[in-house]
């Protein structure tokens, strides 16, 4: 049941790095929790069908909150959090991560914008290049535990051991540029745009209004809530009980938050065809990685 | 069984037969024999039986039937009936002939599985790349298809040349590594692995869409059952480079076949450039099974080669739905580009039902079927990476992030493909009156529909079978999901009716409650069909950031008139490179090596009898020696 938590937590990890990100440009800024009060004010609100659309633009955003939900579920809490219906699996979790982005970009060839198919474009191209570096990332995670079951990578990653493993580094290394494509944030894309020609996640949203919109915005708040829960358990130090390691958790994911934060102050936009390069920088550390742990076994 | 197989294989030939009086009574009975080939089949594959003879070096024919044969079969028959029902409404002009070429092809493909000496193997084999040419030449005999067919028979001649050296050399007794090159080839040719795949996306597109299906469905799955029969079986031991010579092909197929399969704005051409990339993942599978076999990992082994048979499956399956759905859109409004559909799955519910099922299958989208064996082939490649030695560890996280790439390329190209075709405003005035096409296409199309879900939902029952074909074959326990040592384990079901159930009650929650119908947002424009945006369009971002590979072609032409631009015309092609670095060159050089044999024929009688008295002399020459023997 813990394991759903992130369903109501989710919101606040966004909110949280807004909140952090305008503290750091000496601005107040919103609590960080923000984001539910937008998704309460959004789900007051009437939606809005564009002329033209049908049935696909109708069902995406709530197929795409499924997806996020499921991922949700998939994703363990620490690695004692136990049996799951949907399995553990990492992969799934690629598929299902996958599905939410084909339904996103299908709603935006229906709706026929010419800015929310150029974020469509843009977040697919970028996705050929994320989904090569996560798999190898999660490979890398997947070596310690020889399983791709994400609690049993997560127990792998426990203690001091891991650290002494080039390899971790590496890992580290490559999912951090994942969770900086996969969120959406500096220096891939700008989330506080609302620029049309700019933006790369936001575009497929562009047409959306109400309820179909708060889906949505919970689902980029998953995403965030997928890959920094992963990040922390897979990458950052936890040991010791289920308790100990539910805080350590917390604390690994707050962590995240406020080097996103600090990365989204201190980096610009980068020029979009300059992205792939920058993630191939974290292919081939992961290709290192894998190299070093295996000629070290 | 084997009555029932004889049984099925007889009806086909009098269905084949028949189609030259009436086409479709033809196909009805084709239709019936290929199920009781596919019963036959299914049975053989289930009870693990084998059939009739073994392999021999004998020139009398020999038939049998093993469980890998059988899975074939049942393939062909579960893809085949539909393709046959659709085809009962679909051909018109020249329905007879054929309709009558189809059920022989079909009989010709059930020969190359059932076969088990050399020279039965052989003549399924030249009939099966033979007749599909015939009936695509009935079909339509315009230049550009007539030339397609050209490049198809000399491609596939001059690399299946590599089939007769490998089944000679076994009958032979040749040596192994001879006949495990000239298999790789000969078999690879014919199934379309990068480089040797320049015919495919010529042939496959210019047939009638049933006989396309087939071809790309089943024809080439064939060709990948001789690559697992020859190199894995008939050969004994397989040699330890095959493994990493099959991750290589499989990785620059995948990779290659999506790439050129984005940058195509023809349907059936985009279609045929996917069927490259996913021969590439099912050859990927096996390479992995090859290699876990040899670092002593038996049961993934055969996990990873029930995953590339499954992958066989399920393309064929996708595939076939595709093809048939691009000849009723072709049908319906008149166009196979891209750029010339749109709003389809409005006019053609059904239709476009099942062929946005296809797509998102074939994109490898959860639920369904293409994600399951996905999944498989993500996890042999996985534990591939995850052991010693080096070398295999190295391959097989460089193979798995590249079929990671593909699958996130082959989703951008189908968001193309169903946002063109199916959803949007109509692109013409065509696409906007097309209708709903008949009874018999449409059911062919559900049909086919249903099964990807099926097979999507029930993997776990039908991967156990296969992967006990393996050569160190592996008990693995059956139900539905997939749940297996060393993965989180894919509950399929479960996945499937949560997504179903979850999306459900948030559209239910959303309500229909909605403020007046509004424009789509264009910064204040009025929305125009300029404003369309186009199958270039939306892979450009891709485009660019894989310049150096693609090598994109554009021109640009600027009219001027008294100093005045009148007009600016620009066009962008991406070339085939294989076709330009390796086939035209080949073609230059087999013309020149034509041109120099042609100076042996003068046409004068007194050289040619000076080159049989040559003849004679040197044989004479050569048994005085004793060199003949």
């Amino acid at each position: 049941m813990i394991g759903l938590a992130g369903i109501v937590l989710a919101p606040l990890l966004p909110g949280a790095v807004q909140m952090l990100k305008a503290r750091l440009q000496g601005r107040r800024g919103a609590s960080a929790l923000q984001p539910y009060r937008a998704l309460r004010r959004l789900w007051g609100k009437s939606t809005v069908d564009p002329e033209g659309t049908g049935a696909v633009y109708r069902t995406a955003p709530a197929l795409v909150a499924a997806c996020l939900a499921l991922a949700l579920a998939i994703v363990p809490l620490t690695a004692h959090s136990g049996w799951s219906p949907l399995g553990r699996d990492a992969l799934v979790l690629m598929g299902l991560l996958a599905l939410a982005r084909f339904a996103a970009a299908a709603a935006a060839w229906d709706t026929n914008n010419g800015f929310a198919l150029m974020g469509a474009a843009r977040e697919l191209m970028l996705a050929v290049f994320g989904e090569a570096l996560l798999v190898l990332a999660l490979l890398l995670a997947a070596l310690p535990a020889h399983s791709t079951d994400l609690a049993a990578m997560t127990a792998a990653a426990a203690g001091a051991g891991p650290w002494s493993e080039p390899a971790h580094w590496c890992g580290a290394l490559a999912f951090a540029l994942v969770i900086l494509v996969e969120t959406g944030r500096q220096p891939v894309d700008n989330p506080d745009t609302h620029l049309e020609l700019t933006m790369i996640h936001e575009g497929p949203l562009l047409e959306y209004a109400g309820r179909d919109l708060a889906y949505l915005q919970w689902a980029a708040a998953a995403r965030h809530w997928v890959v920094l829960v992963l990040g922390a358990e897979l990458f950052l130090p936890h040991w010791g009980g289920f308790g100990a390691s539910l805080a350590l958790l917390a604390g690994g994911v707050a962590a995240l938050c406020a080097a996103l934060a600090l990365v989204e102050t201190a980096q610009a936009k980068m020029r979009i065809l300059r992205v792939p390069a920058l993630l191939a920088v974290g292919g081939a550390a992961a290709l290192a990685g894998v190299v070093s742990w295996i000629a070290g076994t | 069984m084997g009555v029932i197989a004889l049984a099925g294989a007889a009806i086909v030939a009098a269905g084949a037969a028949l189609s030259v009086w009436s086409a479709r009574g033809g196909l009805a009975l084709q239709a019936v024999g290929i199920a009781l080939l596919g019963v036959a089949g299914a049975a053989v594959l289930i009870s693990g039986d084998v059939l009739g003879s073994a392999f021999s070096a004998e020139i009398s024919p020999a038939f049998g039937l093993d469980p890998l044969s059988g899975f074939f079969l049942a393939l062909l028959a579960v893809t085949a009936i539909p393709a046959l029902v659709f085809a009962h409404a679909y051909l018109r002009t020249s329905a007879a002939p054929i309709a009558a070429l189809g059920g022989a092809f079909l009989l010709a493909l059930a020969g190359v599985v059932t076969a088990r000496d050399v020279s039965t193997f052989l003549a399924a084999w030249e009939l099966m790349t033979l007749l599909p040419a015939a009936a695509i030449l009935v079909a339509r005999r315009d230049a550009p298809v007539r030339s397609a067919v050209q490049v198809y028979l000399a491609i596939t001649h001059v690399g299946g040349a590599g089939v007769w050296i490998a089944m000679l050399a076994l009958a032979g007794g040749g040596p192994a590594a001879l006949i495990a090159v000239a298999a790789l080839i000969g078999f690879g040719t014919k199934a379309g692995l990068v480089p040797l795949h320049s015919w495919l996306p010529r042939a496959h597109p210019v047939a009638p869409a049933h006989l396309s299906a087939l071809m790309s469905g089943m024809m080439i799955k064939v060709a990948l059952y001789g690559l697992i029969r020859v190199e894995l079986e008939w050969l004994g031991a397989t040699p330890g480079w095959l493994g990493y010579a099959l991750l290589a092909l499989g990785l620059l197929s995948s990779l290659g076949g999506v790439l050129w399969a984005l940058v195509q704005h023809e349907l059936k051409r985009l279609l045929a450039y996917h069927s490259i990339e996913n021969v590439g993942i099912v050859v990927l599978g096996l390479g992995a099974s090859l290699v876990l076999a040899r670092t002593g990992q038996a049961t993934w082994s055969a996990i990873a080669f029930g995953a590339a048979l499954l992958h066989i499956a399920n393309h064929a399956l996708f595939k076939v739905l595709l093809f048939l759905g691009a000849g009723a859109f072709e049908r319906a409004a008149g166009a196979l580009e891209l750029d010339r559909m749109g709003g389809l799955l409005r006019r053609m519910p059904w239709t476009g039902g099942a062929f946005l099922v296809g797509a998102m299958a074939i994109a490898g989208l959860p639920p369904l079927n293409g994600f399951a064996s996905e999944w498989l082939t993500l996890q042999s490649l996985l534990h591939v990476a995850l052991d010693r030695p080096l070398g295999a560890a190295i391959a097989g996280a460089i193979a798995l992030a590249g079929l990671a790439a593909t699958a996130a390329l082959a989703l951008l190209c189908f968001v193309k493909v169903v946002g063109l075709v199916l959803l949007g405003p109509p692109r013409t005035d065509r696409a906007a009156a097309a209708t709903e096409v008949a009874p018999a296409m449409r059911a062919g199309m559900v049909a086919l529909a249903a099964l990807c879900v099926i097979a999507g939902l029930v993997p776990g029952l039908l991967l156990p079978e296969l992967a006990r074909l393996a050569p160190g074959g592996a008990t693995l326990t059956r139900h539905p999901g997939l749940d297996l040592p060393g993965t989180g384990s894919l509950p399929t079901l479960a996945v499937a009716a949560a997504l179903v159930a979850l999306t459900g009650a948030l559209v239910r929650a959303r309500g229909a409650r909605k403020a007046a119908p509004a424009p789509t947002w264009t910064c204040g424009q009025p929305v125009t069909p300029a404003l369309n945006w186009t199958s270039a369009g939306f892979t450009k971002p891709l485009r660019l950031v894989l310049e150096s590979v693609l090598r994109p072609e554009r021109e640009l032409e600027v009219v001027r008139d008294a100093g005045l631009v009148r007009e600016i015309r620009y066009s962008a092609h991406v070339p085939s490179l294989v076709d330009r670095h390796l086939l035209d060159p080949a073609v230059r050089a087999g013309l020149r090596g034509a041109a120099l044999a042609r100076r042996l024929q003068t046409g004068n009688v007194r050289t040619y009898a000076a080159y049989l008295l040559a003849l004679v002399i040197g044989l004479l020459a050569l048994a005085r020696t004793g060199a003949l023997g």
